[in-house]
């Protein structure tokens, strides 16, 4: 159907072929953490490979980084280069396989894994994995100095220094992302020298890890040593955006931490913020008979603040305002162009995003839509303060989408600002957001109450005179029929005792009747014998 | 004396949660059409509170409206308390019929179906930081209730104290005991049904061939 209709579409208006051409529906979610159909914020606009760019196939590439120079740097692992692109990607500005060393000697990478250019001096920063070593150099190719394993007692010497990511915060600490190590980033000061680790993730409490804690308490050493240890999974990725690094993990078991925000002391803000990256409710692929769980695999934070991550089993890049709510969805696993096949590495460039498959070989660019351009507006002037600002943009949200529930939000909130009280109620109910309405429906009972205290008052005190007359006559009908039952009482006690008085006149009467017969007889005896 | 009519026996009962079932007990009061029209008071109460609660204290999820939930927890739950209670207060040397169990429970839920009712109307009118009136009306509500309850047990079977909290906990125990049969009854019911239409898929399936 969306073929249909991007076919329909691209027949009759030329400037709407890329409108619906996605190998995938578009989808967000609502208040319930249930999928519905939306708008696309991003489409694929086109794949640049090595040949497009001139230099030879990428392979495997697995890192790419938008620096303060308008330049995309693409960690291209096998080959062991790394590639300096203009930010139109048409034009290779130099290709990195060759560094000087300070003495002189040439030095080659191997599996680079990633690259960070820092703003304040200038240099790059390229985790240099197979080679155990962190190189630092200018943009020229001569290193300046280069971070190898350190010798600590924090660091285990048994293990391995294979550095995958690494950045370098305003003060030239470096952060680097070891394979293997689940203690967090390995920190270091500008003099190179290992300072601890920064980031840890935390353990995730389930059942089992209860149930394993309290098995351990009780079985002896050496079977400790040979059971599963219970620790969380290393961090995958990060990106720094001014005092803050954001770290990702990726993980098919874990569910806390997959996103941090890490202050500078190493806390993460978003800990107790009970939020969720990745899609709520995981996919279940019926071809492979597996529920594909999100694993994020990296993150970047755009230059408004916004943050996208990339999940790799779904292809699927999630970008979040500030405040971690849900904007758009976009990409897939698919052949097409904007699906992927092995997502590596995702960046921002303005209103664009570049993501690098690993296996297709290709740096895949998207562009925001005009329906992306005007959420990205409000919301920023949303996030910003501005509401009332922010109303015009997403009232156009809203005629373009009307399932979008964040533009419900920035309604709902720039009419509570302006004091639109009912409006504010009718948005925010839209929105399913008690938490508005409650502020807005307060502001309206206020307002009600304010304009018809005297018109109520008077209704009430008409309610009540009327009750208590009602009451008085029902009263006084109680009492007459009261009395009515009363006097019919004494009327019957009355009766009554006319009646047992005349029954025993008649008792006596009778009685008396019988004396006179049995006086009669006596009589008519006495007669009788008075005859005799 | 106590010549009421059953309305009037039903607010005596309820105003009084000592003497009130103990005096309709002796006048032999109780109307099972009163019973009935409360319990369905309460199903309308429990259907109330889930979806027209004042917005601002939460979202009824308005997707889709299943009546099961409401029915099993009022109509439901009342048969099994009545069943319940009845099974076990038999055997208990208990004085109350299965029909006056009915009538003395379904009053004890007056004020707690009020209390919904109540509620419902507040929950229009305050706002979240009035919250509180709420939680006062229905611990009242619903406390009433209980102690309803209570008196209404020990007065239909001429319970000591101690013996009707021991009957309560024991008719507790008996409706987790119906309810449990009830599930495995309707999983069975579900199994046997399946095994049927499975056979008739199948024959109809070969007949045609």
């Amino acid at each position: 159907m969306l073929v249909c209709s991007c076919v329909l579409s691209g027949s009759f208006v030329t400037s709407l072929t890329a409108s619906a051409g996605e190998p995938y529906d578009v989808y967000n979610y609502d208040r319930w953490g249930e999928a519905i159909p939306s708008q696309a914020g991003y489409i694929a606009e086109r794949t640049v490979s090595g040949y497009d760019l001139g230099i030879g196939a990428f392979d495997t590439p697995n890192d790419i980084f938008y620096d303060h120079n308008d330049i995309f740097y693409i960690v291209d692992t096998n080959n062991n280069r790394i590639a300096a692109v203009n930010s139109d990607f048409d034009k290779v500005i130099e290709v990195y396989d060759k560094f000087t060393m300070p003495d002189g000697s040439k030095t080659s990478l191997k599996k680079p894994m990633g690259i960070y250019v820092s703003a304040e001096n200038d240099y790059m920063y390229i985790a240099d994995s197979e080679n155990s070593r962190v190189l630092i150099s200018d943009r020229d190719g001569n290193v300046i100095s280069e971070i190898t394993k350190p010798v600590s007692d924090v660091y285990d010497q048994k293990r391995t220094f294979l550095p995958q990511r690494v950045i370098a915060d305003k003060a030239g600490n470096v952060y680097v992302v070891l394979n293997n190590i689940t203690t967090g980033a390995a920190m270091f000061n500008p003099q190179g020298e290992f300072t601890g680790f920064y980031g840890a993730n935390r353990v995730q409490p389930t059942a089992e890890i209860i149930g394993n804690y309290f098995t351990n308490l009780f079985i002896s050493e050496e079977k400790k040593a040979r059971r599963a240890r219970n620790v969380p999974t290393g961090i995958t990725s990060f990106d720094i955006d001014g005092d803050f690094i954001f770290t990702c993990t990726q993980s098919s078991t874990q569910t806390t931490d997959t996103v941090k925000k890490l202050n500078a002391a190493g806390n993460n803000i978003f800990a107790n913020m009970e939020l969720s990256f990745g899609d709520y409710t995981p996919m279940y692929d019926t071809s492979q008979n597996k529920i594909l769980k999100p694993a994020i695999c990296d993150i970047d934070i755009a230059e408004d603040g916004n943050i996208n991550v990339l999940d790799f089993t779904t292809g699927r890049i999630f970008q979040y305002d500030e405040d971690c709510n849900l904007l758009f969805i976009t990409g897939t696993i698919a052949k097409q162009v904007g699906g992927f096949d092995h997502a590596a590495a995702l960046e921002s460039r303005g209103d664009n995003l570049y993501v690098v498959d690993s296996q297709k070989d290709t740096v895949t660019i998207f562009a925001e839509t005009d329906f992306g351009k005007i959420v990205h507006e409000a919301t920023a002037l949303h996030n910003a303060g501005y509401y009332e600002e922010a109303l015009d943009p997403w009232y156009e949200v809203l005629k373009r989408d009307g399932n979008y529930r964040r533009a419900y939000i920035g309604v709902a909130s720039a009419l509570l600002r302006k004091g639109d009280y009912e409006g504010s109620m009718k948005y925010s109910k839209l929105a399913d957001s008690p938490k508005i309405y409650n502020k807005a429906f307060e502001g309206y009972r206020m307002n009600y109450l304010k304009k018809n205290f005297g018109f109520m008052v008077l209704i009430l005190i008409v309610i009540i005179s009327v009750l208590v007359y009602i009451r008085k006559k029902l009263e006084k009908r109680r009492l007459a029929a009261e009395k009515a039952r009363l006097d019919e009482q004494d009327q019957l006690a009355i009766l009554d005792r006319q009646r047992r008085i005349l029954e025993e006149a008649k008792i006596l009467t009778e009685n008396s009747n019988n004396d006179d017969e049995e006086n009669g007889e006596e009589e008519s005896g006495y007669d009788g014998f008075k005859t005799r | 004396m106590m010549d009421l009519k059953p309305a009037e026996w039903v607010r005596h009962a309820v105003y009084h949660p000592v003497e009130g079932f103990e005096d309709m007990r002796w006048k032999k009061s109780g109307s099972l059409k009163i019973a009935f029209l409360i319990v369905f008071l309460l199903f309308l109460a429990q259907i109330a509170d889930g979806r027209l609660y004042g917005f601002q204290f939460g979202v009824a999820y308005d997707k889709t409206f299943n009546i099961i939930p409401y029915i099993v927890q009022s109509i439901v739950l009342f048969a099994a308390w009545v069943v319940g209670n009845w099974s076990v207060c038999t055997l208990l040397d208990g004085e109350g019929t299965m029909k006056n169990i009915c009538i003395y429970s379904a009053y004890a839920l007056i004020p707690y179906i009020v209390q919904i009712f109540i509620n419902l109307i507040l929950s229009h009118i305050l706002i979240r930081d009035e919250a509180v009136f709420i939680q006062a009306i229905s611990i009242i509500g619903t406390g009433w209730s209980a102690i309803l309850l209570f008196s209404a047990i020990k007065s239909v079977h001429q319970y000591s104290f101690g013996k009707t909290i021991f009957a309560i906990i024991l008719t507790i125990a008996a409706m987790f005991i119906m309810l449990f049969l009830l599930v495995l009854f309707m999983s069975l019911i579900q199994q046997v049904y399946i095994f049927i239409s499975t056979i008739y898929t199948e024959i109809s399936y070969r007949i045609r061939v």
